[in-house]
């Protein structure tokens, strides 16, 4: 019970993060920590928690950019629902395999945004999938596994 | 066991299938439906979110506008600074024009260039030299009073030394002319540097603290009614004979900036009056005149050296920029000595 209040109260630290940090990055490659939130909880639910997980906070993020309605929720349904199904094969004690999985969520996420937004085209898409979306993957990914080192103490600790 | 497995990745299934098809739904909603259920979610669910970016965009808002403002505030700051500078700058230069209009003729106006070195605060560079007629042992006066002689001329640049050189003297005499006497630098350490002594006063003859003190024309080099100082305190000295008094000087060398250089044929007619206490009000009377005529942009013809300082000054008064070499102001009209 204690470990899954740290969890939530991981989770919720995390989407703080995301509106209340973020912000304050000024370069375009910045951490996701909305996809760390909802990877690192995906782990802990059933997948279809996950999907309904996933299309609450794809939601929250498309209440702000309501240009592409709907995007984020369809992104962060699949991920949180792939991750979830797949935590069998990853997410084990190896810290490349974590970093891999929030790289892979990450850059799964944006293409599946920028497919459903259908706002680029041509080179912009092929600039934003190929480059930038990568980019943002790996510092979404290295942030992530410093998290979950940082993290798994807690999550892993007894009383739970 | 194997149909609650079963069971429960049908319900997964079931979810993720909803999940896609309401996501899907959303991404096809008309910009009708589709902004107030953005909305909505923004005034609910979101709302803390999105005051936590607000207030994330601020401070980022703040990061990036903080190194501007700086130099913003900074440039603020040093104007406001000069602001006050320009204003006592202005005074001065007011002051001067007012003193230049009762002067009328014979004189040079020139900068101060006083040094920052050790040894310095005896001696001023002036802008203008012998080019424009300025000798060796010219006395250097300002609104206020006397400021010291020039001791040597370049063709572009005067060297003169300030009242509180150690070789500085002047024959003065109380404004009342009863009592006579030589002033120099009263010398020492520390404030009492900087100010004066008048020595060699008849012991019969007592100035009172408060008596102005002026320069009394005696010795040729500086004219008649020069203010030099103020009366502070008698000095307590050994000779019998006479009496020795501290005085405040009239001019302060580190306000210096604009000075009048006066040329030999205007020490020899003299400057008798000019400093008197009502000039203050004759300064205030010219520069405004000064002014009206400035603004008013009309020529007027140079007054005569005995029409009254007060209704004939304005026109013969030198404008800034011209002054410091302008002829006008050497050269003495005609019936000046």
């Amino acid at each position: 019970m204690a470990r899954t209040l740290r969890s939530v109260l991981l989770f919720a630290l995390l989407v703080s993060l995301h509106y209340g940090v973020r912000p304050l990055v000024t370069w375009r490659v910045a951490p996701d920590f909305l996809v760390i939130a909802l990877l690192l909880a995906a782990v802990r639910l059933r997948p279809g928690a996950s999907a309904v997980l996933g299309l609450v906070i794809g939601f929250a993020a498309d209440a702000l950019a309501p240009g592409a309605f709907g995007a984020a929720a369809l992104s962060f349904t699949v991920v949180g629902f792939a991750a979830s199904w797949l935590k069998a094969v990853f997410f084990a004690d190896n810290v490349a395999i974590n970093a891999v999985f929030f790289f892979l969520g990450k850059w799964a996420a944006d293409l599946i945004f920028v497919i459903a937004e259908r706002r680029l085209g041509g080179l912009e898409w092929i600039t934003q999938v190929a480059v930038w979306s990568p980019l943002s993957a790996a510092v979404t990914a290295v942030v992530g596994v410093a998290i979950l080192v940082v993290a798994k103490p807690l999550l892993e600790a007894p009383g739970s | 066991m194997a149909r609650a497995a079963r069971s429960d990745s049908r319900v997964d299934t079931a979810l993720f299938v909803a999940c896609l098809a309401l996501a899907a739904f959303a991404l096809i909603l008309p910009p009708s439906l589709r902004d107030p259920a953005a909305s909505a979610l923004r005034r609910s669910i979101v709302a803390p979110l999105v005051a936590l970016q607000t207030t994330a965009e601020r401070g980022r808002t703040a990061l990036l506008t903080h190194e501007a403002l700086t130099r913003e505030r900074d440039s603020l700051a040093l104007t406001v600074q000069r602001q006050a500078m320009l204003e006592r700058e202005n005074e001065r230069l007011r002051r001067m024009l007012g003193l230049a209009a009762d002067v009328k003729w014979g004189f040079v106006s020139a900068e101060a260039l006083q040094g920052r070195g050790p040894g310095d605060d005896y001696t001023i560079a002036l802008t203008a030299g012998a080019a424009a007629g300025i000798r060796p042992f010219s006395p250097v006066v300002s609104p206020d009073g006397l400021v010291g002689m020039v001791l040597s001329t370049d063709p572009g640049l005067s060297l003169a030394i300030v009242w509180a050189h150690p070789d500085f003297r002047v024959s003065a005499m109380s404004a009342e002319g009863g009592a006579f006497g030589i002033v120099k630098a009263h010398g020492g350490t520390g404030a009492s540097r900087w100010l004066l002594e008048m020595s060699g006063v008849p012991f019969r003859q007592q100035l009172k603290p408060g008596a102005r003190i002026v320069s009394s024309g005696l010795g040729g080099t500086y004219p008649r009614g020069i203010p030099v100082g103020t009366v502070i305190e008698e000095l307590k000295t050994a000779e019998g004979y006479a009496r020795s008094y501290l005085l405040r000087p009239a001019v302060t060398p580190t306000d210096l900036s604009s000075v009048m250089v006066l040329l030999p044929p205007r020490v020899k007619a003299g400057v008798d009056g000019l400093w008197a206490p009502t000039t203050a009000d004759a300064v205030s009377r010219a520069g405004q005149q000064l002014r009206d005529s400035l603004a008013k942009a009309a020529p007027a013809a140079a007054p005569g050296p005995a029409e009254p300082a007060a209704s004939a000054t304005t026109p013969a008064a030198p404008t800034p920029g011209t002054s410091a070499t302008g002829r006008d102001s050497v050269r003495p009209p005609s019936g000046a000595p």
